[in-house]
């Protein structure tokens, strides 16, 4: 799978509004083939968000070669000026990637 | 006539028979014990014209169902073994009844001894997770989710999907095809193709009777869709405020690049879903017969792993000029198909 972690570029910092903290959480795959997407843009309570964010594993995400049609997790958290990418397979979306995702489809807009 | 499952303790007694009524009985007995290893196969006894007892082997399948109970602790506890008569859960029986229907084609039209071709058990999860949308293959096992009962309901309801599921496992021990872009593709569409092939054929559907849908059913009355997607239409099998529009293309101009989905691989699988759809079409009859015996030549006909779709279409077209010749109907056919989803193969041109 896919992972990337990186220091924002020009696109990723600034004003506008990529310079809040936001969640985005991208559910692809599966047999249907039909994606699903949930975001958050928290203010009043982003030190938990940010705990939660930094809790994840995002250098060392597992893979999963053997699985058909399971679904993929696609996970951006936007901490200007940094922008955190994961795309976890399904099987390991457990402790901490569990954790976010469940609020973030909890609290989060769907889209 | 008399067909079923024979225990082991008979078919030793059988074997050890010097009755001379018996012998091709106690021949066939003891073939099957030869197997080093634990082996189902189905005895058939009758009666030849001289009353003599014919016996007959045939590969049968063995299929365990589990119960998830709701969670996604695999494989649950085991609740419908082999043989057993049917029970009161439903989803149970028809993980059952659809293994059974996929062992049925493999064997029966391919010859293919279960998943991969040398009697591997046939292991089942149902009620997996709870509200959970969604069946999949982990490699070892199929699971069903019962869906969460406002878009989706139990997705053990259709036969496509169980043969589309079982699939899976015959491609991962067959060719190996990578999980993403158009190998990824592909590994979807083979399984939609004898997903579908598995309705028809226990149905006894020609080209023209089958719905080519896969996933019938599947969605609740809320939903505005007949199926998860079409092989004969795609981009049609649904159009629904909440879900969207079905997004798979019909040809290979209107491939979708996407990260998501591996590639869009549950949604580029419809144009090489349209080209099956195409060759069957043309060629007419039932489908397992010829279009699907030669898309099932062309997985065991050593695909790369890599294997994108104009290589893919040249080794159909290969493998039916293998079975029936050159010049052949089929041939002709099949390079209709790909042609006819903008897939050139062989220098062909594509319409
Ligand atoms: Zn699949």
């Amino acid at each position: 799978m896919a992972t990337s972690q990186r220091d924002a570029g020009p696109d990723d910092a600034g004003g506008g509004p990529g310079s809040r903290l936001s969640i985005l959480v991208v559910r692809s795959g599966g047999l249907a083939g039909i994606s699903q997407q949930w975001q958050v843009e928290p203010d009043a309570d982003a030190e938990d968000w940010i705990a939660m964010v930094q809790a994840c594993p995002w250098g060392s995400v597992g893979r999963d070669d053997a699985a058909r049609d399971r679904f993929t997790w696609r996970i951006e958290a936007r901490m200007p000026p940094r922008l955190r990418t994961a795309s976890v397979p399904e099987s390991e979306l457990v402790g901490p990637w569990r954790a976010l995702v469940e609020r973030v489809q909890e609290v989060g807009a769907r889209g | 006539m008399f067909t079923g499952i024979v225990p082991p303790y008979l078919l030793a007694r059988l074997a050890q028979s010097e009755a001379p009524e018996l012998h091709d009985a106690a021949m066939a007995a003891q073939k099957t014990l030869r197997h080093d290893e634990p082996r189902r196969a189905r005895l058939t006894f009758s009666l030849d014209a001289d009353h003599r007892l014919v016996a007959e082997l045939s590969d049968a399948p063995n299929r365990t169902i589990s119960d998830g109970h709701g969670t996604e602790a695999l494989p649950g506890t085991p609740v419908r073994r082999e043989g057993d008569p049917a029970v009161k859960d439903a989803a149970v029986n028809e993980a059952y009844d659809g293994l059974g229907a996929t062992f049925a084609l493999y064997s029966e039209v391919y010859a293919r001894n279960s998943i991969d071709g040398k009697g591997l058990p046939l292991d089942g999860t149902v009620h997996y997770g709870t509200g959970y949308d969604n069946a999949f293959w982990n490699g070892e096992r199929m699971v069903f989710g019962d869906g969460d009962g406002q878009v989706f309901g139990r997705f053990t309801s259709s036969f496509t999907v169980i043969g589309h599921e079982l699939t899976h496992g015959v491609t991962q021990y067959a060719a190996g095809l990578i999980y993403k872009d158009q190998p990824g593709a592909l590994n979807e569409s083979i399984s939609d193709v004898f997903g579908s092939l598995v309705e028809q054929y226990a149905k006894k559907q020609t080209v023209t009777t089958a719905s080519w849908l896969i996933g019938e059913g599947l969605f609740t009355k809320k939903v505005k869709g007949v199926a998860l997607r079409s092989m004969k239409a795609p981009g049609t099998a649904y159009d629904d405020p909440q879900l969207g529009k079905d997004p798979q293309p019909a040809d290979f101009a209107h491939y979708v690049q996407t990260a998501d989905d591996d590639g869009g691989v549950h949604i580029n699988s419809g144009i090489p879903n349209r080209a099956f759809y195409l060759v069957a079409h043309r060629l007419g009859g039932h489908a397992w017969e010829r279009a699907g015996r030669i898309w099932y030549d062309t997985l065991l006909s050593g695909l790369k792993p890599t294997t994108g779709f104009a290589a893919f279409g040249a080794a159909t077209a290969a493998a039916a000029a293998a079975r029936y010749g050159g010049s052949s109907a089929e041939v002709a056919a099949v390079r209709a198909g790909w042609s006819g989803v903008g897939v050139a193969i062989d220098g062909d041109v594509a319409a």
